[in-house]
């Protein structure tokens, strides 16, 4: 844990114009080594002394070595293991009575630890969830051996297709044995009473019976098995349990329970709950057809960022006030509350780097950080009343102060024209040259026109001729020979391997007609007899079946020893006729070896 | 409940094919004491908030522990693992873990959405159907569900149940995302009234979604609703200045009226947004042409044509603008090209017929003309620009024909709209009226005295070239140019008038529209 002080302030580089911006830069160090999420920071002044300090459920790296943290300034305080991974932490005042110090809650697992004074103060367990019926009672059978592990796996797949809610843990590892392991499995469970636990996936706090800052505070537990649960305070016991259609993710809670209160619950179904005091179902419901990443209620919108990188502001009955897009996915959010000004804005930080305060649809600020923030928190923090801390992807800490002078003034940077409009536009330069051909143009356009009129027919003339000798001489390596009861399509297509002096000629035939083969077809190379020999210069070529492709490989050998190339003209011709199918000229390469030598 | 699609296979046999190892520490016969097993919903919330933080390595590491500790049974850790795999498009291993889920738990309606999903994205949209289906049967209110069953029969070309199914899917909630699809059904049926009937409903519902509002003010544009058209498109704009489709859509309407600068400032922005898109660099060339640059003009459609080789459009402007430059041996070029392309537009001939003329090829310029008037029906302009060719060398009769029929055509325009004439047009029909000695029997409505056409139009038509002999290539040339360069605001639907030249219009929003070449253009 580096004590570093704020004099490296600086390293915070990104903010360029340090005297504009509205924050100071109390402390960063990359280094803090600090995993986590908002939920699990928490701000209170645990020792009742004045000195706010910050509370950090810690995942530890890779979610690997989960410990409680209390920091001080910019010092770990105290550090503890905690027995599995913090899902929320909470401070809420316990109790009226003085020292009005604030307890802290963290959930973690099936548990909520509560410590006082940062020492261990009671462990409130969920309780266990009634198992089926029905399942209970195979397994009762199984114990007095009244059932075959076979019925039993029937009559627990049976239940696991019908039943709502779903089987124990025992009943699931059993369904998946072979049969051969049933017997052992059963004979060591049977005795085990089947158990079905669930888990905290977010926690939040909610006042009990007065809206004051310091009033007494209940425990709100979203879990697992998609329930909603508020706690007393002193007796933890369950005052409340409200059900959702889905897991809740993320909580957000206004009113006071014994009074009246509204409970939004953003739920891993991408939609978002909002529940009563009355009312043991949810109210309304947002569908945001997106996973929410973040809820916030602010004064009477409850804010939530989406993982279509948009902030979206609802009433509590749901109706959509306004989208705002963000330049970069959301990672989290938190509440911004300045109680000085009466502000209270919304806090997301970016994958880009950048943290945004919003307040409504209108940016108030923007902070950018030298890494992603993945936590953020507000608050009184030492003695200072404003007070910014974040961590980051790579588990550094910053913690930025407000500067007392500094007024958030709506929409500082973007109002108006975008600032592209200002930009010039990127039109193509035309050169002196341009200019006098136009000009030429202009002057002489009908010759120019007639005098390229008259050339393309020339050049269509040409290629028609040259398209016509082709045809007539078969000097193409592609036959579409239609004369014939049986239609040929054939490709031919030659390489040419070797240095010199043999060379390898290889002739690809194929037959590209769909159905008929080929019969009776000869392939006859025409070459200066001075210059190459072949052993073969006509020879009869195979059936030919459709589609396939036919090597035919042949030898040459180079006679001259000047490396002089000539062509050799490979032919192919139908039995009995004098005129080609098919003819192709090979450009011979010269012999190197010969060259070298 | 049936599976249908679900092959039911055993749990363990999946885990083989999806190589997370198990772990077979609890499959070892314990002799005393029986293991107490995890929670399998240990770290689902961890799984869960790395998932929407989209930091996916650290979440299929989580979901590796899980599974392990698990062995495979943990049903969300294998659902996110899916949904990662869809992300990362590997949809067939996505369906496979999602075909586990819905074995681990049949009453979810969420597993079979998923799977139906993953079917929908390899293109199977009748199994797709079927497992919607079945996941209706366990969750009747899930817009969800009915939208996508929409979705499947958009896809299997089921218009109307595919609208059932989205209007039921409004019944349950409203989406924006629903809205569109059920527009873009209408606009495959080819009907905008109704599609622009639910494009309101959606822009009611959600006023602040730039994609609504521009396709709607699009759809207006391609009727001829201007007033609405703008609205629409300066509201997305207001939400976002700097969306592309409205930009050019509404730049393109700013320069229907003449308001080149506005339009320019306009490009800028999203010149520097999308850099190489070929319909911006057309409208800014276009709007240079208006401001008579011609050289910037030229050089920015030549980039446009660079870009998009094959859009007639621009080669169409192009040739308008090398007739104005007096090139007439490159006009060809670019005319014929843009001919190559479209075909069936009767003023590519006539100006392909302009540019012949000027080059004196006449017998060509008069096959051309003829093509032209044969395809055109309802341009005046082609039979005025025709009857002078045939007047010059004195084919008076063919003439007259000609002159006749732009009679017909001009009050026809006349009784459909209330559409104004390019002064310098009828100026010139005027001549050759009195030329054919033929009684004014035409009134012509009065050219509009708005101050910025008249700037357009008087400064083309330089008066020099009226004092040539009537019909002269040089006048002509003129009048071609200036009536195209005079864009004219047809407000009625039914007559609309082609001699403007056609702005593109950013990417057209349907298949179905693009097929209506008349609405296009304009």
């Amino acid at each position: 844990m580096a004590a570093a002080s704020s004099s490296d302030s600086d390293a915070c580089g990104a903010e360029s114009n340090e005297a504009n911006s509205k924050w100071l830069d109390a402390h960063y160090d990359p280094m803090a080594n600090i995993h986590t999420f908002s939920a699990c920071l928490a701000l209170a002044d645990l020792h009742g002394d004045g000195e706010y300090k910050l509370v950090v459920g810690d995942l530890g790296p890779g979610g690997q070595q989960p410990r409680l943290k209390v920091l001080k300034g910019p010092l770990v305080m105290t550090e503890s293991p905690l027995p599995a991974l913090p899902a929320a932490a909470a401070t809420f005042l316990m109790e009226q009575h003085e020292p009005r110090t604030p307890a802290l809650a963290l959930a973690s697992g099936p548990c909520v630890y509560v410590y006082k004074n940062l020492r261990p103060y009671f462990k409130f367990s969920l309780p266990q969830l009634p198992p089926n019926p029905l399942e209970q009672d195979l397994w009762n059978q199984a114990k007095e051996d009244r059932i075959d592990p076979l019925t039993l796996k029937e009559m627990l797949e049976s239940i696991r297709e019908t039943a709502e809610e779903p089987l124990s843990i025992q009943s699931l590892r059993f369904l998946q044995l072979e049969l051969s392991e049933m017997e052992a499995f059963v004979n060591q469970h049977k005795s085990n009473s089947i158990k079905r636990q669930t888990v905290i996936t977010t926690m939040t706090t909610l006042k009990k019976n007065l809206a004051d800052e310091d009033a007494v505070s209940c425990l709100v537990l979203g879990t697992e098995n998609k329930e909603l649960l508020v706690l007393d305070p002193e007796a933890f016991t369950i005052l409340a349990k409200m059900s959702l259609p889905s897991v809740p993710v993320f909580l957000e809670v206004s009113g006071q329970f014994d009074v009246e209160f509204r409970l939004a619950a953003a739920c891993r179904n991408g939609n978002i709950y909002i529940l009563r005091r009355d009312s043991k179902h949810p109210k309304y419901c947002i569908e945001l057809s997106a996973q929410p990443v973040g809820l916030i209620r602010v004064h009477k919108v409850l804010v939530v960022g989406s993982t279509q990188d948009s902030l979206h502001g609802f009433t509590h009955k749901g109706k959509k006030l306004w989208t705002v897009q963000m330049p970069a996915a959301i990672l989290t959010m938190n509440l911004l509350e300045q109680h000085s000004r009466g502000l209270q804005a919304v806090m997301a930080g970016l994958a880009n780097g950048e943290v945004r305060i919003y307040r409504d649809k209108a940016l108030l600020n923007v902070i950018h950080t030298p890494d992603a923030v993945t936590s953020l928190c507000f608050g009184r923090y030492g003695r200072e009343d404003n007070t910014l801390i974040m961590t980051t992807r790579g588990g550094g800490l910053i913690i930025k102060i407000l500067k007392r002078t500094a007024v958030f003034v709506e929409g500082g940077s973007e109002v108006g024209p975008p600032p592209a409009q200002a930009m010039k536009l990127n039109v193509p330069r035309k050169t002196r040259l341009y200019v006098d051909q136009t000009l030429r143009e202009r002057e002489a356009g009908t010759a120019m026109h007639r005098a390229f009129q008259t050339d393309l027919y020339l050049l269509r003339l040409r290629a028609a001729r040259a398209y016509l000798q082709a045809l007539e001489s078969s000097l193409s390596p592609l036959s579409t020979t239609a004369r014939e009861p049986l239609k040929l399509h054939a490709v031919v297509s030659i390489w040419v391997q070797g240095l010199g002096p043999t060379f390898k000629l290889t002739l690809h035939l194929q037959n590209t007609s769909t159905t008929r083969p080929v019969l009776g077809l000869l392939v006859c190379f025409l070459y200066n007899e001075a210059l190459y020999s072949l052993p073969r210069a006509f020879f009869k070529v195979p059936l030919l079946v459709p589609g396939l492709n036919y090597p035919l490989e042949t030898f040459v050998e180079s006679l001259s020893n000047k490396g002089i190339s000539d062509i050799i003209k490979v032919l192919v011709l139908r039995e009995g006729q004098s005129a080609p199918l098919l003819s192709a000229h090979v450009n011979m390469p010269g012999s190197e070896g010969l060259a070298a030598a | 409940m049936a599976l249908t699609v679900v092959p039911s296979f055993s749990v363990s046999g999946v885990w083989k094919r999806t190589q997370f190892p198990v772990s077979t520490e609890s499959q070892k016969p314990r002799q005393k004491k029986a293991p107490e097993f995890p929670i399998l919903e240990k770290q689902n919330w961890l799984i869960h908030l790395h998932y929407i933080r989209k930091d996916y390595e650290a979440c299929k590491a989580v979901i590796k522990e899980q599974l392990q500790e698990t062995q495979g049974l943990c049903e969300y850790a294998i659902y996110v693992q899916a949904l990662i795999f869809r992300l990362e498009g590997n949809i067939q291993e996505s369906l496979e873990l999602f075909q586990t889920c819905a074995v681990l738990s049949p009453q979810s309606a969420d597993n079979l959405k998923q799977v139906a999903r993953s079917l929908f994205l390899l293109g199977k949209h009748k199994a797709a159907i079927e497992v919607y289906n079945e996941a209706a049967k366990l969750n009747q209110k899930d817009w969800e569900i009915s939208h996508n069953l929409g979705v499947c029969y958009i896809y299997l070309k089921q218009f109307n149940k595919a609208q059932d199914q989205l209007h039921n899917a409004l019944n349950l909630n409203r989406h924006d995302l629903t809205y569109i699809m059920l527009g873009k059904i209408h606009l495959l049926e080819g009907d905008l009234d109704k599609a622009i009937e639910v494009y309101k409903k959606a822009v009611e519902f959600s006023p602040e979604n730039t994609e609504l509002l521009t396709t709607l003010g699009l759809l207006y544009l391609q009727l001829g609703i201007y007033q609405k058209a703008f609205e629409h498109l300066g509201n997305a704009l207001t939400y976002d200045p700097t969306n592309y489709k409205a930009i050019l859509a509404a730049g393109s309407m700013m320069q229907t009226h003449g308001d080149f600068d506005v339009a320019l400032t306009k490009y800028r922005v999203v010149a520097c947004a999308v850099l190489e898109s070929p319909p911006l660099w057309n409208n800014i060339g276009m709007c240079f042409f208006g401001k008579k640059k011609y050289v910037a003009a030229i050089s920015c459609l030549k980039r446009a044509n660079y870009l998009a080789p094959f859009d007639w459009k621009i080669l169409y402007n192009l040739g308008l603008v090398h007739l104005t430059m007096q090139q007439y041996a490159s006009a060809f070029h670019f005319l014929s090209a843009a001919i190559n392309f479209q075909p069936k537009m009767g003023e590519l001939y006539m100006l392909l017929a302009v540019a012949l003329t000027n080059l004196e090829d006449t017998e060509n310029a008069k096959r051309a003309y003829a093509e032209a008037v044969h395809l055109d029906k309802c341009n005046p302009l082609v039979n005025l620009n025709y009857a002078v060719l045939l007047y010059n060398p004195g084919e008076k009769k063919n003439a007259l024909a000609q002159y006749q029929e732009m009679e017909k055509k001009v009050s026809l325009l006349k009784d459909n709209s209330s559409l104004e004439f390019d002064s310098e047009m009828v100026e010139m029909a005027q001549k050759l009226g009195a030329a054919l000695q033929v009684g004014e029997a035409l009134v012509w409505t009065k050219p509009v005295k708005d101050p910025k056409s008249k700037h357009q139009t008087t400064s083309t038509s330089k008066p020099a070239s009226f004092q040539q002999p009537l019909g002269s290539n040089q006048a002509l040339g003129q009048a071609m140019s200036s009536a195209a360069a005079y864009r004219t605001l047809p407000s009625g639907a039914g007559g609309t008038s082609q001699f403007t030249k056609p702005p593109s219009l950013p990417l057209e929003p349907e298949p179905a529209v693009e097929s209506s070449p008349t609405e296009t253009s304009e």
